[in-house]
């Protein structure tokens, strides 16, 4: 009788240990943090911080027009992610951000959750990463890391991404124009 | 055969039976006080696993009951949405039953201690939006987590758009190039 008591006082022990099992499986996902960055926003002359997370994500999802072709593709693309974080620092004068700050996000890239898909190193150029991060053979989180002497963007998405959608994205969709020179026209005397 | 002695030990003894009650008798019950080996040291409860049990099912409870919580204030919203817009009781959308309820007065006066019954009434309906269930907050959260979003977005797409011009365009000198394929 006591080892029947036994049995049935350790299920909610048991239970409650599968819920902290389960939310440090949650911990796991492919998010990165970026906060130690925050501090390039004084120096830097345009900034853009988004944060958005999965219950954000979903709320944003209600929103979208279905009738709207591009929103419409967008509202597919985004359905599933837990979340999108952007920073992206853009600064009048060279130099003002330093490696440690782009190897701190770096070095949670690691193998074997994260793999580099990309890595495109410019000495005149911005230098260029993709990080995907799989679950079996779907893509499940993507880390994008772009520098250059006057910019520092990071670009992290959490969730189910279809890379060659999301590329389509880009020059569609009306889109508000940032303000944010992302490829920088070679000039003549680069090219040489 | 004298049985009565087997049954209820009265009348002549039976000898056989005697017998029988000397060589079993060795084995009858006899009440002694337990004893214990001297090296015998009873299990110890655990004092603490039925007060974890408790906590843990505690947890479980405040965990369920915030999980409800949660639920409950999510569909609110939708809830304070229909509450705002009351539907008639019994639409009657037949103008025929609709004159047999109201009878035509050619005054149009309602008679003095009755109250004029309206089962169905001209209510202007609101346009029906996309998204019902968001309240007035929450749908401008949502339009400007939309907006952010559509901005990540648009970074997103250009710098994998340029990782993928650079992977893959000519290699400028000074430009290391390093792709790995994937799958």
């Amino acid at each position: 009788m006591r080892s029947v008591f036994k049995c049935i006082s350790i299920i909610p022990v048991l239970a409650v240990l599968l819920v902290i099992v389960s939310g440090t499986s949650n911990a796991q996902e492919p998010r990165i943090q970026m906060s130690h960055l925050d501090h390039l926003a004084a120096k830097a002359s345009e900034t853009v911080d988004v944060n958005i997370d999965e219950r954000l994500v979903q709320i944003a999802i209600k929103v979208f027009n279905d009738k709207d072709p591009d929103e419409a593709h967008i509202k597919k693309l985004v359905a599933g992610l837990k979340g999108i974080y952007v920073k992206s620092f853009e600064f009048d004068t060279d130099n003002q951000f330093n490696a440690a700050d782009v190897d701190s996000i770096r070095n949670q890239l690691r193998e074997p959750a994260w793999s580099r898909l990309v890595n495109v190193k410019s000495k005149r150029d911005s230098n260029v990463e993709v990080y995907i991060s799989l679950s079996g053979s779907n893509i499940n989180g993507l880390t994008v890391i772009t520098s250059d002497a006057r910019e520092l963007t990071v670009v992290n998405i959490v969730g189910p991404v279809d890379l060659e959608k999301l590329a389509q994205l880009e020059g569609s969709l009306g889109i508000p124009d940032l303000g944010v020179e992302i490829t920088k026209p070679k000039t003549k005397n680069e090219d040489k | 055969m004298n049985d009565e002695y087997l049954w209820d030990k009265s009348g002549e003894p039976d000898p056989e039976v005697q017998q029988l009650e000397q060589v079993l008798g060795t084995l009858r019950y006899q009440p002694e006080p337990l004893e214990l080996p001297e090296n015998f040291r009873p299990a110890r409860r655990n004092r603490y696993l039925p007060l974890l049990a408790i906590a843990a099912t505690l947890a479980l409870a405040l965990l369920a009951g915030a999980l409800w919580l949660r639920a409950r204030t999510d569909s609110k919203p939708g809830q304070q949405h229909a509450a705002n817009n009351p539907v008639a009781p019994s639409p009657v959308s037949s103008p025929e039953k609709k004159n047999e309820e109201l009878p035509h007065r050619a005054d149009n006066s309602i008679p003095a201690g009755q109250e004029r019954k309206v089962f169905a009434a001209n209510v202007q309906r609101r346009p029906r939006r996309g998204f019902p269930a968001l309240s007035k907050t929450e749908r401008a959260e949502a339009i400007e987590a939309k907006k952010e979003l559509i901005v990540a977005l648009r970074l997103a797409s250009e710098k994998l758009n340029l990782a993928q011009r650079k992977a893959n365009g000519p290699a400028s000198p000074g430009q290391i190039r390093n792709q790995h394929k994937i799958g």
